[in-house]
C-alpha cells in the first residue's frame, strides 16, 4: 500500500513534466496550426544552455540557489528568444499551408536542433542535473527513495498550469488568445492581432518545454536524445486533451505519467513506458473517431 | 419501377437535426431534383446515399438491394456515382486517367500483373482508353484527354467530372450543386447537357441545386427539404408556386405594413458613398463566384443583398471585409482603398463584418467576447451598452457563446458590433436558423443602428423583412448584380423577386436528340458508349476491327445493318 | 506503350552498369558506403511509393528496414540458412509489420497519423529493439553478428565480399525501381494516385481504400525491409542505432528534399545520406586561418534539417520534383486561368 503512494508520488511527478510539454504543444498547436513535433527538442537546447550556464559558469562561482536561479533564468531567456525566433524567421511564412507542412518542418527543426546540440555538448550521458531542490531531503516511503526535487516538480507543475489558465482567463492578450485558438478567422474579423498572438504563443510554448526540460534532469537519463524523445509522451497527453482542452491536456499529462510508472513495480524495462505511451495514443484516437466513414476531403 | 428508396433517413450532428426522417423515392430513368434552403440537409442526403456517412436512423434500398453496411466502393459496384460540390477531381492526373480509373477499379484489375506490363493488362488498358475518349467526346472535351485535370478551368472541370461518374457506367447519378460558379448562359448548357447524358448513357439522376432554372428545366419530379424535413413535392412547375416554399426561400408574406416608409430620408442623396464597390471578381480556388459586382452604400444607409444561394452575396461581403482576395475590382471605404487589404486592418478601419454564422468563439464567456472588442480598439471599452441594447445577455453573460441559442448568439454578434462604434456593419445571414420571432426582433435592432448613425449592408434570405428594413436593395445573380432600386419598389413587385429566386416559367426546349448543340457526334464513336453486348461479341467484334484498322463501332453498325437487312 | 517499357529497361541497365562499376579500385570504407547507399535508398524509395505515390506520411521506415535486417540475422545466425532465405524472411516480417502499421492508417489521417507512426518508431527503437524480452529476435546487446553467410551456395565474407554484396543489391534496387515506375502509371499506380488526390472520390468511385491502403502499407515497407535485410552482410552485425527513430526522421526530410514522388530522387538521397557524412569525417577537418574545424556528421544532419525547411517555405516539389515540374510546365497545354491560379490543396 505504502509502495503504490511511492509510485504515485513518482507518477505525478513525471506526470507533471508532460503535463507542462503538453500544454506547450496544445497551445502552439492551437493558436498557429503548427503540431510542434521539435518541442521536446527546444526544451532539451533551453535545459542544456541552462545546464551549461550552471557548471560551467555560476556553479563555481556563486553559491548554491544563486547559480541555480542564475542557469534558471539564462536558460528561460534562451527559450523565448528561440520561440520567437522561430516564429519570424520560420512559421510566420507558412501561416496558410496545410497543417501537415508546417508539422513537417518541424521535424527540419528538430533535426537541426538535435544535431546542433550534439555538436557542442556531444553525446554524453550527464550526471549532473540541475536540482531545484537540496539533494539531500530526500526521504523513503517503503523501500522507494522520494526525493523533494519529486514535489517540487509536481508543485511546480501545478502552479504553471493554473498560472497559464489564468493568464488566459483574466488578462486582455489572454482573451485575445483565447480568441485565435477557437477561431483564427474570426479573430482575424474581429481586429485580433493573430500574428502577436502566434509569436506570444511560440515564446510561451518555448518557455514551459524549457521549464519541464529543466524539471526532469534529476529523473532521467540526461542526453541530448532522450529529452528530445519525449516529445511522444508529451503527445500522448496532449491527444487525451483532445488538442483542445487545457484543463483535459494537464490530466491527461498526470494520468500518463501514473499509467507509465506503475507498470514499473514489475517490468523492469527502459522502454517499455514509452509502448504505454503508444498505446494511450492508440486508445484515445480510436476512441475519439468520428463516427461514420473518416474519410479525408480535401 | 422504383430504383432508389430512401425510408426514414435521420441523421443528426451534435445537438443539430440535419436530416429528419427523410423517406424519398426515385424512379428509373428519372431526372429527381432535391431543392431546399441552406442547411436543409441536401448534401448530407447525398452523403448518407453515396456511404461517405452513416445515418442514426433509416435505410436505403437501391434496386432492392440493401446499401445500410455497403462502403462507397461497393455502392459505386452497384450503380451509383456522384459529382461532387467542390470539386474532388484527380488533380495531378490527365483527364483521360481521371475516367480510367473508375472503370477499372470495377474491372477488377490484378496490381501485380500491371506493373509487370503483362500482356492482357496492356489489351485491358488499350480498350478502357478507348472507351474514356468515347465518353469525352460525347461531352466535348476530347481537347482536354491530356490535360492534368489541375489545369483546367472550372467549368471544364465540373464536365470533366459527370464525365467521369459516367465512366463508372452507373444507374444512378448523384450530382451535387452541379450549377455552383456557373453563370447563366453555362448553365443553360448544362442543363442540355444533362437531358443529353440521360438519353445517351440510360443513367437516373438525382440532383441537387440553388439553382432554380436548373432544376425547373431538367428535373422531372421535385423534393424541398427545409430545416431537415420534406416540406413539399412535385412537379417542378407546382413547386414553383407552391406558398409553403415561396415561403420557406423568401420569408412570410408579411401582412402588416411597416408604416412609415418614409424614414428613408435619413441620408441626404448626394451624400458620397461609405462603401463602394466597383467590377468585384473573387472566388475559392478555381471557381469564380462573382465576376463583376458593384454597389454603393451611404452613410446612416441600410441595403438589403438578396437573391438566390449561390449567387455571390456572401462572397461579395468576404471579398470586401478582407476574408477572401478580390481577384479584379475595387473596394473603397469612407474614400480610402481597401482591395486586398487584411481583415485586421479593414476592421480597424470601422468597417465591420458578422459573417455568416456569426463568427464567434464557443468557448469564450458572453461577457468575454465582448471585452474582446478593447483589443481592437486599444483601451478598455465599456460593455454595458451592450447589455442596454440586449437585457437576455446580461444574465448569461458568465455562459459559454457556444451553449448559447441561435437568436442569443445573434445578439451577441451585434452586441460586439454596437460597442466597436462602426460606421458600416455587414450582417450576412442574420436570420439563419432563427424563429420569426427572433428574427423581427434582430430587425428591429438593424433600425437602432440606423438611428445611431451606422450604416448596414445587408444579407438576407428573408425578403420580406429585409425589404422592410432596408432602403435599397440589390438583388444578386449567378455572381453580379441583376436589379437594384429602392426596397419600397421591389417589395411592390413580390413576383419580380420572387422569379429571381424560383426562375420564371420556361418552356422545357424540346430535348430530342443529343444533337441539340452544333457539335457533330461521330455515330461510331457514340455506339462503344451505349451499346451493352456480350463480352465475347464484343471482343470479337474489337478484334476484326484491329484486323481491319477501324473504330470497333462502325464495324458494329455495319454487321447490324447487314442482318438487319436478311 | 512498350517502346517508352523499352526505353526504361534499357535506362535501368546502363544505370546499373554504370553505378556497378563506380566502388571497383576504392577501398573497403568506400566499398561499405556503396552498399550502404543502396540500402538507404530502398528506405527512401519506400517512402516514395508510400507518401509519394499514396499520399500517406510514415515516420517510421527505419524501424521497416530494422525488422528485415534483424529478421535476417536471426535467421543466418540462429538457423544457417542461406542469405537468400533469410532476406525473403527479412521481407515477408517486414511486410507483415507493414499491414499492421497500415491498420490503423484506414482511420487516420495526416498528422495524427504522423504521431502514430513516430510512435510506433520510439517503441521499437527504445524498446522493441533494446528490452531482452526480444532477445530471440535482436541478438541481445550485441545483436547479430554474421561474419560469414552463404548467399547461393557462395561463400560470402562480409569484408571480404563487399562488392559482390554492393552489386546484388543494386540489382535489386534497379529492379525494384523499374517496377515502381511501371506501376505509377499502371491501373494499380493509378488508383494509388488517385487515393492520394481524392480519397474521398477514390472510395465513392469504387476504389477499395482498405485493400489498398494496406497493400501500400506493406509493399512500402517490404520494400524498406528488403533494404535492411542486407544490412547485416554488408555490416557484418546488426544494431539498433542505424534503425532509430532519427533514421526515420531523416528519411522523411531527405525523401522531401530530393523529391518525395521520383524514384531517382530516392537513389540520389541514399548516396547522400552514405555518402557525405564520410566524405565530411576524412575531408572535413584542417585549419582556417590559424584555427582548427571539423565537420562532423552533426554538421549535416544540421544542413539538412535547415534545408527541410526553407525548401518547405520556397520550394514544395523537392529538388528533383521540381526541376521536373518546370520542364513539363513548358511543354503543358492549357494556360492558367484568368489572374492568380491558386494552388488546390
Amino acid at each position: 500500500m505504502a509502495a503504490l503512494a511511492a509510485y504515485t508520488i513518482i507518477g505525478l511527478s513525471l506526470g507533471g513534466i508532460f503535463s507542462l510539454a503538453a500544454l506547450g504543444i496544445v497551445l502552439i498547436y492551437r493558436t498557429t496550426g503548427v503540431l510542434n513535433f521539435a518541442h521536446g527538442a527546444m526544451g532539451m537546447f533551453s535545459t542544456f544552455v541552462a545546464w551549461q550556464v550552471f557548471y560551467g559558469w555560476s556553479h563555481p562561482f556563486w553559491p548554491g540557489w544563486i547559480s541555480t536561479l542564475l542557469a534558471v533564468i539564462a536558460g528561460l531567456v534562451f527559450a523565448a528568444l528561440m520561440g520567437l525566433f522561430l516564429e519570424f524567421a520560420v512559421f510566420r511564412w507558412v501561416r496558410t499551408r496545410d497543417p501537415v507542412v508546417k508539422a513537417v518542418i518541424t521535424i527540419g527543426v528538430l533535426l537541426a536542433l538535435q544535431s546542433a546540440a550534439s555538436l557542442i555538448w556531444k553525446n554524453n550521458q550527464y550526471h549532473l542535473p540541475i536540482y531545484l531542490a537540496p539533494q539531500a531531503a530526500t526521504f523513503t516511503i517503503a523501500d522507494v527513495p522520494i526525493g523533494a526535487n519529486n514535489i517540487v516538480v509536481i508543485v511546480a507543475a501545478l502552479v504553471l498550469a493554473f498560472g497559464l489558465g489564468a493568464f488566459l482567463r483574466y488578462t486582455s492578450f489572454g482573451r485575445a488568445m483565447r480568441a485565435v485558438s477557437d477561431s483564427p478567422a474570426s479573430a482575424s474579423l474581429w481586429g485580433v492581432p493573430v500574428g502577436r498572438v502566434g509569436a506570444v504563443s511560440w515564446m510561451l510554448g518555448s518557455l514551459v518545454a524549457a521549464v519541464a526540460g529543466i524539471l526532469i534532469t534529476p529523473f532521467i537519463n540526461f542526453d541530448t536524445t532522450s529529452l528530445t524523445l519525449l516529445i511522444i509522451d508529451a503527445l500522448a497527453a496532449a491527444l487525451i486533451g483532445g488538442l483542445v482542452s487545457l484543463p483535459l491536456t494537464v490530466l491527461g499529462g498526470f494520468l500518463l505519467g501514473l499509467l507509465e510508472t506503475y507498470p514499473t513495480i514489475w517490468i523492469q524495462s527502459i522502454g517499455f513506458p514509452r509502448l504505454v505511451a503508444l498505446l494511450v495514443i492508440l486508445a484515445v484516437l480510436v476512441v475519439r473517431n468520428p463516427r461514420g466513414f473518416a474519410v479525408a476531403a480535401k | 419501377m422504383t430504383m432508389l428508396r430512401v425510408r426514414d433517413m435521420t441523421v443528426r450532428f451534435g445537438g443539430i437535426v440535419a436530416l429528419d426522417g427523410i423517406s424519398l423515392d426515385l424512379n428509373r430513368g428519372e431526372i429527381l431534383g432535391l431543392i431546399g434552403p441552406n442547411g436543409a440537409g441536401k448534401t448530407t442526403l447525398f452523403n448518407c446515399i453515396s456511404g461517405v456517412i452513416h445515418p442514426d436512423r433509416g435505410s436505403i434500398f437501391f434496386e432492392g438491394h440493401s446499401l445500410v453496411y455497403a462502403p462507397p466502393h461497393v455502392r459505386a459496384r452497384f450503380g451509383i456515382a456522384r459529382t461532387f460540390q467542390n470539386l474532388q477531381l484527380w488533380g495531378s492526373m490527365t483527364v483521360e486517367e481521371n475516367l480510367v480509373v473508375p472503370m477499372d477499379a470495377l474491372g477488377r484489375r490484378n496490381t501485380f500483373s500491371d506493373a509487370l506490363y503483362l500482356p492482357f493488362s496492356a489489351y485491358a488498358e488499350r480498350a478502357s482508353r478507348e472507351r474514356a475518349r468515347a465518353i469525352l467526346h460525347v461531352l466535348e472535351l476530347d481537347r482536354y484527354a491530356r490535360t492534368l485535370a489541375a489545369d483546367l478551368p472550372a467549368g471544364i472541370q465540373r464536365r470533366v467530372e459527370i464525365a467521369r461518374a459516367l465512366a463508372m457506367r452507373p444507374r444512378l447519378l448523384l450530382l451535387d450543386e452541379p450549377a455552383a460558379g456557373l453563370d447563366a448562359q453555362e448553365t443553360a448548357r448544362l442543363a442540355e447537357l444533362l437531358h443529353a447524358v440521360r438519353q445517351r448513357f440510360h443513367v437516373s439522376m438525382l440532383l441537387v441545386d440553388h439553382d432554380m432554372s436548373l432544376v425547373l428545366r431538367v428535373c422531372d419530379y421535385v423534393y424541398v427539404l427545409d430545416f431537415g424535413k420534406l416540406l413539399a413535392r412535385g412537379q417542378p412547375s407546382a413547386i414553383r408556386s407552391d406558398p409553403k416554399v415561396i415561403a420557406a426561400y423568401l420569408g412570410e408574406e408579411s401582412n402588416q405594413s411597416t408604416g412609415e416608409t418614409t424614414t428613408v430620408v435619413a441620408a441626404p442623396k448626394q451624400a458620397a458613398p461609405l462603401l463602394e464597390v466597383k467590377q468585384l471578381a473573387a472566388g475559392y480556388g478555381g471557381l469564380e463566384v462573382i465576376r463583376d459586382v458593384s454597389l454603393q452604400v451611404r452613410p446612416g444607409e441600410v441595403v438589403a443583398c438578396i437573391g438566390a444561394n449561390g449567387a455571390g452575396k456572401t462572397t461579395t461581403l468576404r471579398a470586401i471585409s478582407g476574408m477572401i482576395h478580390p481577384r479584379r475590382g475595387r473596394v473603397m471605404f469612407a474614400g480610402i482603398e481597401v482591395t486586398g487589404r487584411s481583415a485586421e486592418r479593414i476592421s480597424k478601419l470601422g468597417l465591420i463584418h458578422i459573417p455568416e454564422g456569426r463568427g464567434l468563439f464557443p468557448r469564450l464567456t458572453v461577457e468575454d467576447t465582448l471585452r474582446l472588442v478593447s483589443n481592437t480598439a486599444g483601451h478598455e471599452v465599456d460593455i454595458t451598452p451592450a447589455f442596454q441594447l440586449f437585457p437576455k445577455l446580461r444574465e448569461r453573460r458568465r455562459q459559454l457563446v457556444g451553449t448559447l441559442s441561435g437568436g442569443e448568439q445573434q445578439m451577441v454578434a451585434m452586441g460586439r458590433a454596437i460597442l466597436s462604434k462602426p460606421r458600416l456593419v455587414m450582417i450576412d445571414e442574420m436570420s439563419q436558423g432563427l424563429a420569426p420571432s427572433v428574427v423581427q426582433q434582430l430587425f428591429e435592432i438593424i433600425r437602432v443602428f440606423r438611428d445611431e448613425g451606422i450604416a448596414v449592408l445587408l444579407v438576407e434570405q428573408f425578403v420580406e423583412s429585409a425589404l422592410d428594413v432596408a432602403d435599397r436593395a440589390y438583388v444578386f445573380e449567378h455572381g453580379s448584380i441583376g436589379l437594384s432600386g429602392a426596397a419600397v419598389d421591389l417589395r411592390r413587385d413580390r413576383k419580380l423577386v420572387a422569379g429571381s429566386y424560383l426562375g420564371t416559367a420556361v418552356e422545357t426546349p424540346a430535348m430530342a436528340a443529343a444533337n441539340g448543340n452544333e457539335h457533330r457526334v461521330d455515330p461510331a464513336l457514340m455506339e462503344i458508349v451505349s451499346v451493352r453486348v456480350p463480352a465475347k461479341v464484343k471482343r470479337a467484334l474489337e478484334q476484326r476491327a484491329e484486323a481491319e484498322g477501324r473504330p470497333t463501332g462502325a464495324v458494329a453498325i455495319e454487321l447490324l445493318e447487314k442482318v438487319d437487312r436478311q | 506503350m512498350t517502346s517508352r517499357l523499352m526505353v526504361r529497361v534499357l535506362v535501368t541497365l546502363v544505370a546499373f552498369a554504370v553505378l556497378a562499376r563506380i566502388p571497383v579500385g576504392f577501398d573497403v570504407g568506400f566499398k561499405f558506403d556503396s552498399g550502404l547507399a543502396v540500402i538507404w535508398a530502398f528506405g527512401l524509395l519506400s517512402l516514395v511509393l508510400l507518401t509519394g505515390y499514396v499520399g500517406q506520411i510514415s515516420l517510421c521506415q527505419a524501424t521497416f528496414a530494422g525488422v528485415g535486417a534483424y529478421a535476417a540475422g536471426m535467421m543466418t545466425a540462429t538457423f544457417h540458412v542461406d542469405y537468400i532465405v533469410a532476406v525473403a524472411v527479412g521481407v515477408a516480417a517486414a511486410f507483415a509489420l507493414g499491414i499492421i502499421v497500415g491498420l490503423p492508417a484506414l482511420r487516420l489521417h495526416g498528422i495524427t497519423l504522423a504521431i502514430v507512426t513516430l510512435g510506433i518508431a520510439l517503441v521499437f527503437d527504445r524498446y522493441v529493439f533494446q528490452d531482452h524480452a526480444f532477445e530471440w529476435f535482436t541478438g541481445g546487446t550485441g545483436g547479430w553478428s554474421v561474419r560469414e553467410a552463404s548467399m547461393f551456395g557462395l561463400q560470402m565474407d562480409s569484408s571480404k565480399h563487399l562488392m559482390a554484396a554492393y552489386v546484388v543489391l543494386l540489382a535489386l534496387f534497379c529492379l525494384v525501381g523499374l517496377l515502381m515506375v511501371n506501376l505509377h502509371d499502371s491501373g494499380a499506380g493509378r488508383r494509388f494516385r488517385a487515393i492520394r488526390d481524392s480519397e474521398l472520390a477514390a472510395a465513392t468511385m469504387g476504389v477499395d481504400l482498405t485493400r489498398y491502403k494496406l497493400l501500400a502499407f506493406g509493399m512500402s515497407a517490404a520494400i524498406a525491409g528488403l533494404g535492411g535485410a542486407f544490412y547485416p552482410l554488408v555490416a557484418g552485425t546488426v544494431s539498433p542505432q542505424p534503425f532509430w527513430l532519427f533514421t526515420s526522421l531523416q528519411f522523411a526530410a531527405i525523401a522531401v528534399l530530393m523529391g518525395v514522388r521520383y524514384v531517382p530522387a530516392a537513389a540520389l538521397g541514399g548516396a547522400f545520406m552514405a555518402f557525405v557524412p564520410d566524405v565530411l569525417t576524412r575531408f572535413g577537418h584542417g585549419s582556417l586561418f590559424g584555427h582548427q574545424y571539423e565537420i562532423s556528421y552533426d554538421w549535416f544532419q544540421i544542413a539538412v534539417g535547415v534545408l527541410l525547411i526553407v525548401q518547405l517555405i520556397a520550394l514544395p516539389d523537392g529538388v528533383w520534383g521540381d526541376l521536373r515540374n518546370r520542364v513539363r510546365h513548358a511543354r503543358s497545354t492549357v494556360g492558367a486561368l484568368g489572374g492568380r491560379r491558386v494552388k488546390v490543396a
